[in-house]
């Protein structure tokens, strides 16, 4: 049996459930056709057991929903404690920047109107949220802080205990082992939001273009049935895809922008060297004299940076190659690499001058003083938005607002051109507002 | 286009011009290479007993332990890290479309062994319940089996609390033999089949049983060691 606090505004496959929860079933068959309820997506003619039970096979991390399945839920009854004030116990302050871009989404929501915060990297876009979380918190709203990447969430985590340390939060994804508990403010994966219906007035969506949102039906289902009827969703993101840019065209979105970073200095631009087949000299165990001489240049003169290559099989010839070249001390660390965390710890602790990584860094990973260098850019594992965050973790600490992107091509590629073209627009805005170039 | 089953990229199903005037059914792909490779073939050399992967062709520590309770057990591949979350997501997960993954590797080692009848190691009725499926039967696709076992004590899968018990239950016959079961094994060559060889209890006391209902020979084969 499950306590009826835990079946507010979520779908749960239960056995049995309170006396005043709702059931239906799990899986409904709609002309010849079936349907998850949980995820909303359509079963497969294939996916059907020998014991004659369907399965759906979209959700199935989330545990198996079968057709011998119900769902329970009991509608949110927004049942909290009030809050000790003040409820925002965060003692930083804002830009004046900042603080335009902090009202305009409060004007927003207060309208609960679906939108969009396109914010550099580098603007401090979670703490611009702050005030209009405050707002809806204090209307007594449930709300859901989201992102499709669990390492963006864990990461938010203490800091959301910290800004908010009076509001009772629960952190749910995949390897969580605490078991739930319902709250007024939720942080977790767009994945875990599936276990929800019409639960939250308000759902803030953390780096919405990062892999898979974008391309991922599924994960838009979960915020729109996890979302009340009456609810709005606000999207962050610092590199709003193809997708997003139509809906604000569209005037579906309603959108803020910030196109300048706290410290008031333009982003860094991507400078494109063209190297001619790197790969196949890589394969010889040597890399471009020109690539040598920029990292020997920034070793001797104590400039710690990132080399980011394509792929995982890419780190260790090159680590090779450059320590072959003379250009020592830094270590590999790719996405599965079992001491990643220690890794960048080391390199935030400046013990290690230089890490060279996969893409994985790209987001939430930010060192001061730091120039990025990456190799064979054209390749398409760096999409425009891949290229735009990597760029952007350069010159992010106020006291170091500046720094060198270079990127390193074996041709010319629409994707970098893109990347340079979304730098230079943002670039152009951020000047109007008083950016500078250094 | 269809997607590998198992990390969702595109398949590109390779096709070769020779296999295109021939005019041959062509095998139709469920995994993509990078995924098919994850999985640890197990070669010529191993354990003439559990199957294990071996330097050499002698009994393994573990059969050594076994003294005279003999086996003749082969595996197709490694219990390595891929094996086992395939069959977390397959056997645990219920991801029953998975079984496609095994059908053809299993259907090419079942080719290689000699045997009149095959015999799926069964699954309790709980479990076939809640699972929806016997995971063994699922990888076979066209091939002939009986299913002459029938599950009478619960002989795994059980909660680690239940240890002590559990151990006392598993010494004990887990297996009783169907009614047609003498008809189908007198006198015959039998292939058990099971999901992974761990300790080999399992398919030591399925032999016992076949062996009761008459059969001539055992032999096992499993997708795992
Ligand atoms: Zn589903
Ligand atoms: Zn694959
Ligand atoms: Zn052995």
């Amino acid at each position: 049996m499950c306590d009826e606090q835990d079946l507010f505004g979520r779908q749960l496959p239960l056995t049995n459930g309170p006396a005043n929860s709702r059931v239906r079933p799990a899986i409904v068959t709609i002309g010849r056709r079936r349907r998850c309820q949980r995820c909303q997506q359509w079963l497969l003619p294939t996916d059907c057991l020998p014991n004659q039970a369907w399965y759906c096979r979209q959700c199935l991390q989330l545990g198996r929903l079968t057709s011998h399945h119900k769902l329970y839920t009991i509608p949110e009854p927004n049942r909290f404690a009030p809050v000790a004030a003040p409820i925002l116990t965060w003692l930083g302050k804002l830009s004046p920047m900042q603080g335009t871009a902090a009202t305009g989404i409060l004007d927003l929501v207060r309208q609960q109107r679906h939108q969009l915060l396109w914010a550099v990297t580098g603007a401090g876009k979670t703490e611009i949220v702050y005030p209009a979380l405050a707002w809806a918190l204090a209307q007594h709203w449930r709300v859901a802080w989201v992102s499709p990447r669990v390492d963006v969430c864990l990461e938010l985590a203490p800091r959301l205990q910290q800004a908010f340390c009076h509001v009772p939060q629960a952190l749910l994804h995949g390897k969580q082992t605490r078991p739930y508990h319902y709250r007024q403010l939720t942080l977790c994966t767009t994945h875990q939001l599936l276990r929800f219906q019409s639960a939250f007035d308000w759902i803030i969506v953390d780096e919405v273009d990062a892999f898979p949102l974008a391309t991922s039906p599924l994960l838009q289902t979960a915020i729109a049935t996890a979302q009340k009827p009456t609810g709005s969703h606000l999207y962050l993101t610092a590199t709003p895809g193809e997708q997003l840019q139509r809906q604000v065209r569209q005037k579906k979105l309603a959108v803020t922008y910030l196109p300048l970073r706290y410290h008031g200095v333009l982003l860094p631009q991507i400078e494109v060297r063209l190297i001619w087949r790197w790969r196949e000299r890589l394969t010889k165990g040597r890399l471009a004299p020109r690539l040598i001489r920029q990292l020997q240049d920034y070793r001797q003169r104590g400039q710690r940076f990132l080399l980011f290559v394509p792929h995982v099989l890419d780190l260790k010839p090159v680590a090779q190659a450059l320590q072959r070249a003379g250009v020592t001390g830094g270590i590999t660390v790719h996405a599965a690499d079992g001491e990643r965390a220690a890794k960048v710890q080391a390199m935030r602790d400046r013990t290690i001058p230089f890490l060279i990584t996969t893409t994985i860094l790209e987001r939430g990973v930010t060192f001061p003083d730091i120039a990025v260098v990456v190799l064979g850019g054209d390749d398409a594992v760096f999409s425009t938005a891949a290229l735009v965050q990597i760029a952007g973790r350069v010159g992010r600490h106020q006291d170091f607002p500046t720094g060198e992107v270079t990127v390193y091509c074996h041709s010319q590629s629409r994707r970098v051109r893109l990347a340079q073209r979304m730098i230079a627009q943002l670039n152009r805005q951020g000047k109007r507002l008083g950016g500078r170039r250094q | 286009m269809s997607k590998c089953l198992l990390c969702h990229q595109p398949l590109r199903p390779p096709m070769t011009l020779a296999q295109f005037w021939c005019w041959q059914p062509l095998p139709v792909p469920v995994v993509c290479q990078r995924c098919i490779q994850q999985f640890d073939r197990i070669s010529a050399t191993h354990c003439p007993q559990c199957g294990r992967q071996q330097t050499k062709m002698t009994v393994c520590h573990d059969c050594d332990r076994w003294g005279d309770q003999r086996l003749q057990n082969h595996a197709v591949y490694t219990y390595n890290e891929a094996m086992k979350a395939y069959m977390q997501q397959y056997k645990f997960q219920g991801d029953y479309a998975l079984r496609q993954v095994m059908m053809a590797p299993l259907q090419q080692a079942l080719m290689r062994e000699t045997y009149d009848v095959l015999v799926p190691i069964p699954v309790n009725q709980e479990t076939w319940q809640a699972r929806g499926f016997n995971q063994v039967t699922g990888w076979l696709r066209n091939q002939p089996f009986q299913q002459v076992l029938l599950v009478t004590a619960d002989h795994k899968e059980q909660p680690q609390s239940a240890k002590t018990r559990q151990q006392r239950l598993l010494t004990q016959q887990p297996f009783s033999l169907a009614p047609n079961a003498a008809r189908v094994l007198a006198g015959k060559q039998i292939l058990l089949l099971d999901d992974v060889y761990t300790t080999g209890r399992t398919l030591r006391h399925a032999a016992t049983q076949i062996y009761l209902g008459g059969a001539k020979a055992v032999t096992s084969l499993t997708l795992a060691r």
